[in-house]
């Protein structure tokens, strides 16, 4: 093929540099690396003479795909083996780090249940089939397909397999990608944007003096749990920074609070306005930039109104506002809990306003600017897509459906449908590692390449300040020959649509290669080609800059529902967990026998419950109870703490998995997103996750037992965990690392 | 032998670090873990799992206490130090985390109980365990008052490692099978790798060079490693490492069994120091706003 027929700005679009405009002046098309170059580099890395050498270890950098946040890694190649992973220390979002998730990915790469050929459906099971099968069959199906018959449903996306997709779904006229993620920050990033104008602002928590988070986990799965958690060393050194966390039960962050406060799931606004209100009515700050309507808002939520709206003491309100005004600057963040309800986004706004009458606008929450390459721009995920997505299938939309990096049957509310709509979809193809609840129902399964054995290029959705794209490359040889990457896929699926501009690149490898030929100059900092691209590959990573943004603060005017926080029910609290994250990590052994962070639980799922429900209920640990709402009923085990809501019976997320998807996750558990009500939150869409109402009863106990890691709750009077008070710290080893 | 004879060598053996006589020691590892900055995230856990060939052992044989989580991270309600936790309706101040692996205690407990010395002290200071030679009496791990020991009750390789899991395998170090003690090794196999690249450029080691799995990985930091004997390093000029750094600035001594602090609120202690095991490992305290 010859670029030469092909546009300029079209090709820089095809290679995924569009978007710039002008600033691209002084690009090369590739000179250096032809296509046929390209196809002889398709080797595999690990030449021997070069690259193996026995009984060394070699470090190669790549990209995390065990949650959204694309964390830079290393990986230890030995004799053609990955072994070992570790944080890629060059890395802006991890710098070296890495959480357990990551650390397993290799059991995930390694899985001895991965699906290893692909599937096509005959009658009621999937049979194993040829590639040249597959994708005879999706040519058929698309080959006519108007556009709005064909969906897309991927979790979260960026770089160049972004740039594909975009392709793909434009070669057929669509424009349906649904994005989804369960675990997310969609409600934040909407008032991010109204009231900042920057849906995805830097938030300095090594500035920060305090923080009040409502249900935010930065440590383990609001944003990026890893920078967080690089942060937050920052934030805990000397001045020490004070946490508080409010929430229905506690998560990662919540068990690191100085003050854990418990809320009933939907009181998070209203608490915040309280806050508000004291702050403006007794230390002496000024709400003046914020619209009428939300002052007067604030105004309404007095000492009293607040404690009957939220139920917590008035000395704790008043507390809690003077120290953010005492250990200024502060910073307020808002999470799932949070944001699930039906006024989900008023909450946040409320947390919102908490920033902007503390001043913490442009102190300690920043314009974190734009990646300039909008086509490889990070696109996230949220629940909306899911509910909308359902009613779509629901009505019979669509003909054609691929869905890649998601498990909606398994996300998805039973009370939404989508198990049972997904039959109104003629065909669906499932781009997979595993035989989870979505692919069983495929009518075509590609199995794809594990992470450490595919190409790709990423953009973590939250970076501080850079605009860093991390590269991901193969780390060993695939384990089976009859997997693809994705890139590779989707490349094949543009080319069979006779897509003139693809045609030319032997594989992805050889379009990445290009890609990086055709980066603006400005980028390559005079290297040569080829040491240019020797260099990203090794550090892992390239530095792009950002386009520069600013935030503006907006009025914008919310209301509060008054009549929430009052009512009785149980409420059911699905919390999310750096661990199984929303379910996808189930069938990795060494995360199914790593103890919950909090309950300690191994091999299972439990409900939480504060002991004085639990006492209510008639139930002790281990004891089996049946939480049943309008959608559906679980059974499970309980364990009883006081880092729960009394009102609250909280499940987390991961297990409860159909037969396929693994030995290890099979039989073991309950999905608690399963019986969740489908209400949303009326302002984005967004699954209301926090607002099922549920009855909780005792249920017939099982042989099943509730296995824990540990013998004891407490120390016994031993010292094993020693606590100082923060001002003894302070007075001992403050001064040492003031910035 | 007389008793009066074991009560003498075990004194003698006891004060070995400090008196001299029984060790000549190349390195002396250690660790300090701030429970100010770790966060019970588990990170540290997993990537031991990862980097030492630690067996899953399933539901069942977890219950029963066979888990092999050379690291394991303990989660506490209680404060005994800041007293009103029990009384309040709440977990307030979160809860109290602790990652406990193998202190490599210099005056170890399970060491001289061994009938076989399949476990001993090696010159690098490290409470070694020799997989060939244990013979699976257990005496050891009933002689750990951290209970940090963990035996190998059965054969786990085919049921851990189902293929291809087993590719992932460090081959450093073995796979142990049934009958053998095994524990934490402060990530020998890596000061190994360390040392012997060292020798061969004809240099010494370098502080930070040798990194454990846990403290490498560790996203906020809490875990610094390093040799106890400080490491003279020609381009600064310095013979302190971070570890000794940090041990010193909280005035925790080796070979103390009551350390006399200038500043008794510096926050440095090791677990179970009375008992007279002298771990290598040290704690700070963690920190709450009360
Ligand atoms: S935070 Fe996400 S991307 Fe980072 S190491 Fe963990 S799983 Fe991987
Ligand atoms: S990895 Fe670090 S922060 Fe996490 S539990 Fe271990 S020591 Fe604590
Ligand atoms: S030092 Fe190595 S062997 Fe010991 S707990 Fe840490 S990772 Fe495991």
């Amino acid at each position: 093929m010859s670029f030469s027929k092909i546009k300029r700005r079209d090709f820089l679009k095809i290679m995924g540099w569009g978007g710039v405009g002008a600033t691209l002046v002084g690009c090369d098309l590739p000179t250096t690396v032809t296509l046929e170059e390209g196809k002889e580099k398709v080797v595999s890395y690990l030449m021997p003479e070069e690259y193996v050498i026995p009984g060394v270890g070699v470090w190669y950098a790549s990209t995390c795909q065990q949650c959204p946040s694309g964390c830079g890694i290393h990986g230890r190649v030995r004799e053609g083996r990955v072994l070992k992973l570790e944080g890629n220390p060059a890395s802006s979002v991890n710098k070296g780090r890495l959480c357990q998730m990551g650390q397993a990915s290799l059991q995930a790469h390694y899985n001895p249940d991965r699906i290893a050929k692909p599937k096509i459906r005959r009658g009621s099971s999937l049979v194993d089939a040829t590639w040249e099968e597959a994708y005879g069959l999706i040519a058929e199906k698309t080959a006519n397909i108007s556009g709005s018959k064909f969906a897309w449903m991927t979790g979260s996306v960026s770089g160049h397999q972004s740039v594909l997709l975009q392709a793909y779904l434009e070669s057929i006229g669509s424009g349906n990608h649904f994005v989804h993620e369960t675990i997310n920050n969609a409600v934040w990033a909407k008032v991010c944007q109204d009231m900042l104008g920057d849906s995805n602002p830097r938030i300095r928590l090594d500035k920060a003096q305090s923080m009040l988070s409502f249900g935010a986990d930065f440590l383990g799965t609001w944003g990026s749990p890893l920078h967080f958690s690089t942060e937050y060393a920052k934030f805990r050194t000397s001045p020490r920074g004070t946490l508080i966390q409010v929430e229905p039960n506690m998560t990662l962050t919540g068990a690191n609070a100085d003050l854990w406060v418990a809320s009933r799931p939907g009181s998070e606004g209203a608490l915040a306005l309280g806050i508000a209100n004291q702050l403006v009515s007794k230390q002496g700050l000024s709400m003046s930039g914020l619209p009428n309507s939300v002052q007067s808002l604030i105004r309404s939520y007095t000492l009293d109104e607040t404690v009957t709206a939220t139920g917590v003491d008035a000395d704790r309100i008043a507390d809690i506002a003077a120290t953010l005004k005492r250990r200024s600057p502060s910073v307020v963040l808002a999470g799932a809990s949070a944001q699930g309800h039906e006024h989900g986004y008023q909450c946040v706004a409320a947390a919102m306003v908490l920033n902007v009458i503390l001043g913490n606008i442009g102190k300690t929450i920043e314009s974190n600017g734009e990646f300039a390459y909008a086509s490889m721009a990070p696109v996230s995920g949220n629940t909306h897509s899911l509910v909308s997505f359902s009613q779509a299938a629901a009505d019979k939309r669509f003909d054609v459906v691929f869905f890649s990096g998601v498990n909606p049957v398994y996300t998805a509310p039973k009370s939404l449908g989508l198990k049972e709509s997904l039959a109104n979809i003629p065909f669906k193809v499932v781009f997979s590692h595993f035989n989870d609840e979505t692919t069983a129902m495929a009518d075509v399964v590609l199995p794809l390449a594990s992470t450490e054995e595919d190409w790709g290029t990423h953009v973590a959705p939250y970076q501080a300040g850079v605009g860093e794209i991390s590269i991901q490359q193969p780390l060993m040889e695939p384990l089976s020959t009859e997997t693809r990457g994705f890139g590779d896929i989707v490349l094949t699926l543009l080319k069979k649509r006779k897509e003139t501009a693809y045609e030319g690149f032997a594989d992805y490898y050889a379009y990445l290669r290009n890609a990086f030929s055709t980066i603006p100059a400005e980028h390559k900092n005079g290297a040569s080609d080829e040491q240019f691209w020797t260099d990203v590959l090794a550090a892992g990573l390239i530095d792009v800059g950002v386009k520069k943004t600013s935030l503006k603060v907006k009025g914008v005017e919310f209301d509060m529902p008054k009549e929430m926080g009052n009512s009785s029910a149980m409420i059911l609290a699905p919390s999310a967990r750096l661990g199984f994250w929303d379910g996808r990590h189930a069938n990795l052994p060494w995360l199914q026998e790593a103890p919950d962070q909090i309950s300690k639980v191994v091999w299972d799922s439990w409900a939480e419950l504060h002991p004085s429900t639990a006492k209510k209920i008639g139930v002790k640990e281990g004891d089996m109870v049946k939480i049943a709402s309008a959608s559906g009923e679980i059974n499970v085990k309980v364990y009883i703490y006081k880092g729960v809501h009394p009102d609250v019976i909280a499940v987390p997320l991961g297990q409860g998995h159909d037969a396929g998807f693994s030995r290890y996750a099979k039989d073991r558990g309950v999905n608690s997103l399963s019986i969740l009500d489908p209400k949303v939150d009326k302002m984005t869409g967004e699954l209301a996750l926090y607002s099922t109402n549920v009855k909780v009863t005792k249920a017939a106990k099982t042989d099943d037992v509730l296995v824990r890691f540990g013998g004891s709750e407490t120390q016994v009077g031993r010292k094993l965990v020693s606590t100082i008070p923060a001002d003894v710290y302070e007075r001992t080893e403050g001064g040492d690392h003031v910035a | 032998m007389s008793l009066s004879n074991l009560i003498d060598d075990w004194s003698r053996y006891r004060k070995g670090r400090e008196e001299g006589g029984f060790h000549d020691y190349e390195h002396m590892w250690g660790m300090s873990i701030d429970l100010n900055k770790c966060i019970g995230c588990n990170a540290c856990s997993v990537a031991c799992y990862a980097e030492n060939n630690l067996a899953v052992v399933g539901k069942e044989k977890f219950e029963k206490g066979q888990g092999m989580h050379w690291l394991r991270v303990e989660r506490y309600w209680d404060e005994p130090d800041l007293g009103e936790e029990r009384t309040s309706e709440f977990q307030q101040h979160g809860a109290s985390f602790l990652p406990m692996m193998c202190q490599q205690c210099n005056a170890a407990t399970c060491e001289p109980v061994c009938p076989v010395a399949a476990t001993y002290h090696t010159p690098d200071g490290l409470n070694a365990q020799v997989y060939n030679r244990c013979i699976g009496s257990r005496y050891c791990s009933n002689n750990c008052p951290f209970r940090l020991r963990y035996f190998n009750f059965w054969s786990y390789y085919e049921d851990s490692w189902p293929a291809p899991l087993q590719m992932q395998l460090n081959p450093d170090i073995s796979v142990r099978d049934m009958g053998v003690m095994e524990k934490c090794t402060f990530c020998v196999q890596r000061i190994r790798t360390v040392k012997d690249t060292a020798r061969m450029e004809d240099r010494k080691v370098r502080d930070g060079e040798v990194q454990t799995a846990c403290s490498q990985t560790c996203p906020t930091g809490a875990i610094e490693f390093g040799d106890m004997l400080g490491m003279y390093d020609p381009e600064t000029g310095v013979a302190e490492t971070r570890v000794t750094k940090m041990w010193r600035k909280h005035q925790v001594e080796l070979g103390k069994t009551k350390q006399n602090k200038q500043t008794p609120e510096m926050r440095g202690y090791r677990v179970f120091e009375f008992l007279n095991t002298d771990p290598c490992v040290m704690y700070l305290d963690r920190v709450r706003e009360v």
